[in-house]
């Protein structure tokens, strides 16, 4: 029988001793210099000596991120009521949708780069544009999930479509809504990062690119371990928020 | 509340096939009838029909004075669905108030209609913590919240066993004594049919058309013991010869 502080060390300390054990393997048998690959403890350190420029870059990218992320949901989940309201216009507008999920995004940011300079507005943008399809996705089918007895029960009620959409289609929509937010959410993130490191002079990207140039293999690394916990965070965060709001759990409040 | 139904020349085409030919019927104000027959033979298009959730093809539909659209922009109709409506979501008496809500109108406190179907202390429950024959009730009760004047019911107790489902047939006419409703229930269960129902409206297969109205000539609320009576036996076995003889020509 194992007790549950021994379970949970053992869910954290494994995955932590499996990458530092791979790390120091690959720093062994690899050979390569340490601006290449640094020691775990020396990426610490730098995390600690340089923590307030790195705190100040990591504010810039979470402005980028959370506001990008926001309007992937605005995009996403008002396109997906417009496209139930008004059918013809998911014809009219999902092959744009599609097709913008298609180009590179690296085209997307460079044309954005043009049209916009180094703003926030073109960092957002594209943030936005890389995310607001898995929330489209999700909550159009989540919509079309509800129950079809639910529905007939709210058309020989005579409700409006306001009543159906909040009190049964949406509340049917909850679980799939958030489950796209574990894709946009952590995504959001990297694509923000991405970004600032090709047009930005502030933000994590910023900061890796300056240092690639700086032959600071090590604060690269140290950005690199911020940005990975970031959206592990944000990810654990969303599914364990999912868990609270799907009805499907049996929730006793 | 209660309020005749008419069912003039209606039919339903679904494309190329007939669902339902056309079909006749005065019902009463507080008339029990149940629709009976195999499966696919347009006794829940019938209904659907009356709830205005499908058009028809041809006649009309009459609800006291009113078209079944106007009816149901009324909130004259309830509906009770094979499976169970209830918002997975709500509380049980949050169920039933929702009804209210949406119809804009409180047919019964929704506490003593909880209470008078047997769910005293189940209130604060949530469908999945609540039983087959409890969620049923629920769904009942959820259904006639706003008072209707026609409840439509479409196979209500098929999810439930053989014994629940007599146990919450007896229920349900008592119920129905309390406050009276015109209902058309439809089932492929004779027996429940005989039971409950003024008459029964015995269809044949594809392409759905009634055969025959058989009445039960015998009061209602009926005891459980009535399952015995000679007339009972009688009329499900000559129920169960018209389904079955059907089946073999078809």
């Amino acid at each position: 029988m194992t007790s549950p502080v021994v379970s949970w060390s053992v869910r954290i300390l494994a995955p932590v001793v499996s990458v530092l054990g791979l790390w120091y393997l690959a720093i062994f048998f690899s050979g390569l210099p340490a601006f290449v690959i640094p020691r775990p403890e020396r990426v610490l350190e730098v995390l600690w000596v340089d923590h307030a420029l790195i705190l100040e870059h990591l504010w810039a990218t979470l402005e980028v991120a959370a506001v990008g992320f926001l309007w992937a949901n605005i995009v996403g989940i008002g396109l997906a009521i417009l496209f139930d309201l008004l059918p013809f216009t998911r014809h009219l507008l999902m092959p744009a949708a599609i097709t913008l999920r298609n180009v590179p995004y690296i085209a997307l940011i460079s044309v954005l780069m043009l049209a916009f300079g180094d703003s926030i507005l073109s960092k957002t943008a594209i943030v936005a544009l890389s995310g607001f399809f898995p929330v489209l996705v999700n909550t159009l089918q989540g919509l079309r999930s509800a129950d079809e007895v639910q529905l007939d029960r709210m058309r020989i009620l005579n409700a409006s479509w306001w009543q159906t959409f909040s009190q049964v289609r949406l509340p049917y929509a909850l679980p799939a809504i958030v489950a796209a937010q574990e894709i946009t959410g952590s995504s959001s993130i990297i694509v923000a990062i991405a970004a600032e490191w090709m047009i930005s002079s502030t933000g994590l990207g910023y900061l890796i690119n300056n240092a690639m140039q700086n032959y600071r293999g090590d604060r690269v690394y140290a950005v690199a371990l911020l940005a990975t916990a970031l959206s592990f965070l944000i990810y654990s965060f969303v599914s364990w928020l999912g868990r609270r709001l799907d009805w499907r759990a049996d929730t006793r409040r | 509340m209660a309020s005749p139904v008419s069912i003039r020349g209606v039919s339903r085409q679904f494309g190329a096939t007939t669902a339902l030919q056309e079909t006749s019927l005065e019902v009463a104000a507080g008339e029990f009838i149940a629709l009976v027959g195999p499966s696919g033979c347009g006794k829940t298009t019938l209904l659907r029909i009356v709830a205005d959730l499908v058009a028809p093809s041809t006649g009309e539909v009459r609800i006291g004075s009113d078209s079944a659209a106007e009816a149901r922009r009324k909130r004259l109709l309830g509906l009770v669905s094979q499976r169970p409506a209830v918002l997975p979501w709500k509380r049980a008496i949050d169920d039933v108030r929702f009804t209210q809500k949406i119809a804009g109108r409180v047919g019964f406190d929704a506490g003593a209609v909880l209470r008078q179907f047997g769910l005293e202390g189940h209130e604060g429950k949530r469908a999945r913590q609540l039983s087959g024959g409890m969620l049923q009730r629920v769904n009942i009760a959820s259904a006639m919240a706003h008072d209707p004047s026609v409840l439509l019911m479409d196979e209500p107790f098929s999810a439930l066993d053989e014994m629940k489902r007599e146990e919450i047939g007896v229920w349900f006419d008592g119920e129905l004594a309390q406050r009276p409703k015109t209902v058309l229930f439809v089932t492929h269960h004779i027996d429940e049919a005989v039971m409950l129902a003024d008459k029964l409206l015995v269809f044949s297969p594809a392409p759905g058309r009634v055969v025959e109205i058989v009445p039960v000539p015998v009061p209602r609320p009926r005891p459980p013991a009535f399952r015995q009576d000679p007339r009972f036996v009688a009329i499900a076995g000559h129920v169960r010869g018209l389904l079955m003889h059907k089946s073999d020509a078809a």
